[in-house]
């Protein structure tokens, strides 16, 4: 809801995504705040920051196949691996970073469209199960393909990016990557729903049958939805490669997909503003969760204690978030922010 | 010749406790429209009580004698099944399928955590409760665990077939499986339905657990089977019982060729790849499986 006083005489500055001065001036500020951190605090903060940027770019790709038109994909994590093990391989041929990036984003594009192909004859349960296969398969795959492919069970090097003589492999480097592809995610989806491509995505979303009648080609949007979502995946693999410096085919589990859904989930998944606050609470909590494990451990718990227990709380997170509110912290952000802006009057 | 026979033996007595595992899944589904991801897990559960009632009591000094332990294995499996009803899916009736589809998926996660917390992550063995050793006829073996497992299930299958489609009771639960609303509408208890369905299928998936892990190793990672039983399942259709043992032969037939004869080409990957590569297929070409209803879409 807009608050009172805010009118349009154009519609440029209607379509504008932050409508109101003040709400530009804080995305400025944030951002200069952002650019401005590797100056301030340390390398661990730092890498903290680049991982949930990557995290954040994996899940905005979730918000468009899961989010906007209603397909589950529980092979995210998988396809950020596609982006990874792209990335390695690319890399290792001598090609720079810039290419790099959107080539490992089109070839998992590629790989998930023949994971989505199934949604020409199925549809809801059916088709989340064929993103299961994928998920299950992706690392027998990667295992068995012969070691000077994809380095077979040991795992790829990556070689670090080099944009004009200058190293971005560094804590700093991949930061600033980091926040610069972060900040083109952002961009694009937060725009993708006010495309004609958004407005079919949201019509199968809601039901696909009068989607159908309406003239609409279901299957393909289905699998374009997929294949959107894939290309964050493969921005967030290509990044994941070059912060870790050397991808295993173990770092992509179902868990990790898991985690993707579940932050969505507790974000609400109705709109990218979601996919940001679930990111920021799971990684906070995860944090959290670690400080304490490492109290433990120093006072003689177990690690997998730890683990236990940290997908308990994810799992309490999810269930708690889906029986009590479906639509997630995004909707909460919301309804505070109106009875903020309406106070002292009674919410509408 | 005779290894091949042998290898199509192994794999059918195989192919039936995958069978009997996608039966969990069947019983859920069939009752309460809840294709129940966290099926593998739920079994690792139960053979985690069992350890408890068996070898577990026994080294906490109180020796039961088998028929108690089972008992209180079954009374355990009935509890929990009623609390996973109760806790998670009786608050989302009527929800969309997305909706109960991620809690299955937090369900699974949530079973695995606690079970590492309550019993840890290391291997133990397994308690013994079916006969060890093969049968001999001719030049061929049966393993005794896997027949009996196996003559288990086809039993199980009539019953259970029987249950759905001829008892006034088994049939309210088909229409819950149809529509939620509907049944309601008509006077048949969804709740009553889909607590059933997990009490059932919770107890079914303990006995699968016997029959799998028997005098075997028991650890987290038993919990796989469920990604494993989940192709046979949708290859022999969500809503049939009988589809689900004939899938399961087909799937491990499969598997056991694929493990003889392309495991050795492709470096293992064959026979770890092919239920999936079976589900898949099955997908684009008969999305309702073998015996599936098959659906009509209307506006």
């Amino acid at each position: 809801m807009r608050p009172t006083g805010l009118w349009f005489d154009r519609y440029n500055a209607e379509s504008r995504v932050l409508e109101t001065r003040r709400s530009r001036v804080a995305g400025l500020l944030l951002l200069a705040c952002l650019a401005a951190l590797p100056f301030t605090v340390g390398p661990w903060l730092l890498g903290e920051l680049t991982f949930l940027f990557i995290t954040l770019i994996a899940v905005y790709g979730l918000c468009v196949t899961v989010g906007m038109a209603g397909q589950i994909n529980i092979a995210q994590s998988a396809f950020v691996g596609v982006g990874a093990f792209a990335t390695a391989k690319l890399s290792g041929m001598g090609v720079p970073f810039w290419l790099c990036i959107p080539a490992a984003a089109l070839i998992t594009g590629a790989v998930s469209v023949l994971f989505a192909l199934p949604a020409i004859r199925v549809r809801g349960f059916y088709l989340a199960l064929t993103t299961l296969a994928a998920q299950v398969m992706f690392p027998i795959i990667i295992m068995a393909l012969p070691m000077a492919w994809l380095g077979g069970l040991v795992g790829m090097p990556v070689v670090a990016p080099r944009l004009a003589g200058v190293n971005l492999g560094t804590t700093t480097g991949l930061y600033y990557l980091a926040l610069v592809l972060v900040l083109f995610c952002t961009w694009a989806v937060f725009n993708i729903p006010r495309t004609r491509f958004g407005r079919a995505l949201r019509a199968v979303h809601d039901n696909d049958t009068a989607a159908d009648v309406m003239g609409i080609p279901v299957a393909r949007i289905k699998i374009e939805a997929f294949f959107a979502g894939a290309l964050f995946a493969g921005v967030a693999g290509a990044l994941t490669a070059y912060s870790l410096q050397f991808v295993t085919a173990t770092n992509f589990t179902l868990f990790a997909s898991v985690w993707y859904l579940g932050m969505l989930i507790v974000g609400g998944l109705h709109s990218p503003l979601g996919a940001i606050l679930g990111v920021l609470f799971i990684t906070l909590l995860q944090e959290g969760l670690h400080t304490i494990g490492n109290m433990a451990l120093q006072t003689g718990g177990a690690g997998g204690t730890i683990f236990a227990l940290n997908s308990v709380v994810l799992a309490l997170c999810i269930l708690l978030a889906l029986i009590f509110e479906p639509r997630g912290l995004a909707h909460l952000w919301t309804t505070t922010m109106t009875a903020f802006r309406l106070w002292p009057f009674p919410r509408t | 010749m005779i290894e091949l026979i042998q290898i199509l033996i192994e794999g059918t007595l195989v192919g039936l406790v995958y069978g009997l595992v996608a039966i969990c899944f069947v019983v859920v589904y069939r009752a309460s429209k809840i294709i129940n991801l966290a099926q593998g897990e739920v079994l690792m559960f139960g053979a985690f009580l069992l350890w408890t009632f068996t070898a577990g009591a026994r080294a906490a000094g109180y020796d039961l004698p088998l028929p108690v332990a089972l008992i209180l294995t079954g009374i355990a499996c009935v509890i929990f099944g009623m609390v996973m009803e109760r806790a998670i899916f009786r608050p989302l009736i009527g929800q969309p399928a997305f909706t109960i589809f991620m809690a299955g998926v937090a369900l699974l996660i949530l079973v695995h955590g606690l079970a590492q917390l309550l019993w840890g992550a290391r291997t133990r063995g397994a308690p013994v409760i079916l006969p060890e050793g093969a049968l001999s006829f001719g030049p061929f073996l049966f393993n005794t665990r896997l027949l009996i497992g196996a003559v288990f299930t086809v039993a199980l299958t009539f019953a259970l077939h029987a249950f759905f489609t001829r008892s006034r009771f088994g049939l309210r639960l088909a229409a819950v499986a149809e529509d939620h609303t509907i049944a309601l509408s008509l006077g048949v208890s969804v709740r009553q339905a889909i607590a059933v369905a997990w009490v059932l299928s919770t107890l079914l998936a303990t006995v699968a657990a016997v029959v799998l892990l028997s005098g075997s190793i028991l650890s987290l990672e038993v919990a796989h089977i469920g990604f494993k039983a989940l192709p046979v399942a949708l290859l022999g259709g969500m809503e049939s019982i009988r589809g689900a043992p004939l899938a399961g032969v087909i799937i491990g037939v499969l598997e056991a060729l694929a493990i003889t004869y392309l495991d050795p080409m492709t470096n293992g990957a064959a026979s770890g790849v092919l239920p999936y590569a079976a589900m898949i297929a099955v997908l684009l070409i008969r999305p309702y499986g073998l015996f599936g209803w098959r659906k009509i879409e209307r506006l």
